[in-house]
């Protein structure tokens, strides 16, 4: 019994700051690489900084709707 | 029906409403605190983003909770007299306005349950109580909360740190303003679609023990929108005292922090509730806003306003119990005391509030300061 709720407490620690730091991690890359191709001049390079951003900030986006999806019972 | 039980019914309705309010009052702080203090949003922007988001979440959610305490009383044994319930509310009320005096976020289901408690002891017996959930419902999850919020608000902290050094300052800031706002508007959705429940279930259960609803039937309709706008409108009034020690009181707070504080909350509560380990909403964003803190070079954290709120939320469920029980034993005596209690209670909040006069914290001026005193004269010091 003891076990299982350590067990529970872990899994929770676990899985909350590995979202956290995830999420974290791609807002702050996306703005990163968003504030990049400002600074740099117009190369090959800033497109593909400005789609990484773009990528990282749809990932945060789905990373938000699928947060509504748990919070919200009617849809599971 | 008698005319006793209606009056006890209309007076429970009434105080599971009053509660909703203290409730949503108290928690506006958990979704917002953090955004008001960074200018991420202006204080009244804030509070009605909150109240909104809590009065959608309250329609939103119909899965209401099918029992009063979560287990802690042991509802199929005893039978919870709508007095009880009446006096538990009043102790649940108490507790929040003092604590909200004071500034203190401490969590409205442990003093609901507190207070429920200290009513059945003594209107039913210790055998009521389950006190294996007191623990792990009430004890080991004001414990837990801080360190799993704290730790992934710290681990986010540290990551955004790394990856944003190169940036200048003002584009950290601009930048992690959006993020903050969507993910505090996240943790008011969630404390809409959980805290309003807990009022309905009460109203509804209430209707069902004396037989104004048929068992095992779901709230109505008028329960679900009162209990909604309730809570709505006590999250709009905004907590300012709490706001501001959660805001100000515990470390300073830049955007970034902010955003990592309010996705670990948010983080937190998903995915405790989904993995069986319900922690409560309070003591998780008071614990993600300490561990942001600690997560930022130099940042310091106010380390005594920290036990203080440890402190409370230890003594929540006794202290809010010590009221229910209090308010059972005089509601016991019949429906005179029933009344008086009401009246108690209502003079209790009168005279709180008349104290919170002294020293007022509002919208506009929640950010001047990072300390909340009652007397007026510590303002000026």
């Amino acid at each position: 019994m003891i076990l299982q709720e350590m067990a529970d407490f872990v899994t929770v620690l676990l899985v909350t700051v590995g979202v956290s730091g995830l999420v974290a991690s791609l807002y702050a890359c996306g703005l990163r690489l968003w504030s990049a191709q400002d600074s740099t001049s117009n190369d090959g390079s800033c497109s593909l900084r400005r789609a990484g951003s773009i990528a990282c900030f749809v990932a945060c986006a789905f990373v938000v709707l699928f947060a509504l999806w748990l919070m919200i019972p009617v849809f599971h | 029906m008698e005319l006793a039980t209606l009056i006890v019914v209309g007076l429970v309705i009434a105080t599971a409403l009053i509660f909703d309010f203290t409730n949503g009052f108290h928690d506006t702080a958990n979704a917002m605190a953090t955004s008001i203090a960074t200018g991420a949003l202006k204080p009244k922007t804030a509070v009605i983003a909150a109240g909104l988001l809590n009065l959608i979440g309250a329609f939103l959610s119909t899965e209401v909770a099918k029992t009063i305490s979560g287990g802690i009383i042991n509802e199929q044994e005893v039978f919870i007299a709508p007095e009880f319930i009446f006096a538990g509310l009043v102790g649940a009320i108490i507790w929040n306005l003092l604590t909200w005096l004071l500034g203190l976020p401490s969590s409205s289901s442990h003093a609901l349950f507190g207070g429920l408690v200290g009513a059945v002891i003594i209107g039913a017996g210790v055998e009521g109580i389950n006190f294996g959930a007191v623990a792990t419902k009430v004890l080991i999850p004001a414990l837990i909360s801080p360190i799993v919020a704290g730790l992934a608000a710290f681990t986010a902290v540290k990551l955004i740190g790394l990856i944003v050094k190169k940036m200048s300052e003002s584009d950290v800031e601009r930048g992690f303003r959006h993020g903050q706002t969507v993910t505090a508007c996240l943790v008011a959705l969630s404390h809409g679609t959980n805290d309003a429940q807990k009022t309905m279930g009460i109203i509804t259960l209430t209707l069902i023990a004396v037989g104004l609803q048929p068992s095992g039937s779901g709230p109505e309709l008028w329960v679900v929108a009162v209990c909604g706008f309730t809570i709505a409108l006590g999250t709009y009034m905004g907590g300012w005292r709490v706001i501001r020690t959660l805001g100000k009181g515990l470390t300073e707070i830049s955007t970034p922090q902010g955003f990592a504080a309010e996705s670990a909350s948010a983080a937190t509560i998903l995915v405790s509730s989904h993995l069986g380990f319900a922690l409560s909403t309070t003591q998780v964003c008071s614990g993600s806003i300490i561990g942001s803190g600690l997560g930022k070079k130099g940042s310091v954290v106010n380390w005594g306003v920290a036990a203080r709120m440890l402190a409370a939320w230890l003594i929540t469920f006794p202290a809010a119990g010590a009221v229910g029980a209090a308010a059972c034993l005089l509601a016991g005596t019949g429906i005179g005391g029933t009344i008086a209690v009401a009246v108690i209670g209502v003079a209790a909040a009168a005279f709180i509030f008349a104290l919170s006069k002294r020293n007022p914290v509002n919208a506009g001026n929640v950010n001047d300061r990072s300390d909340v005193t009652i007397n007026a004269s510590a303002q000026g010091a």
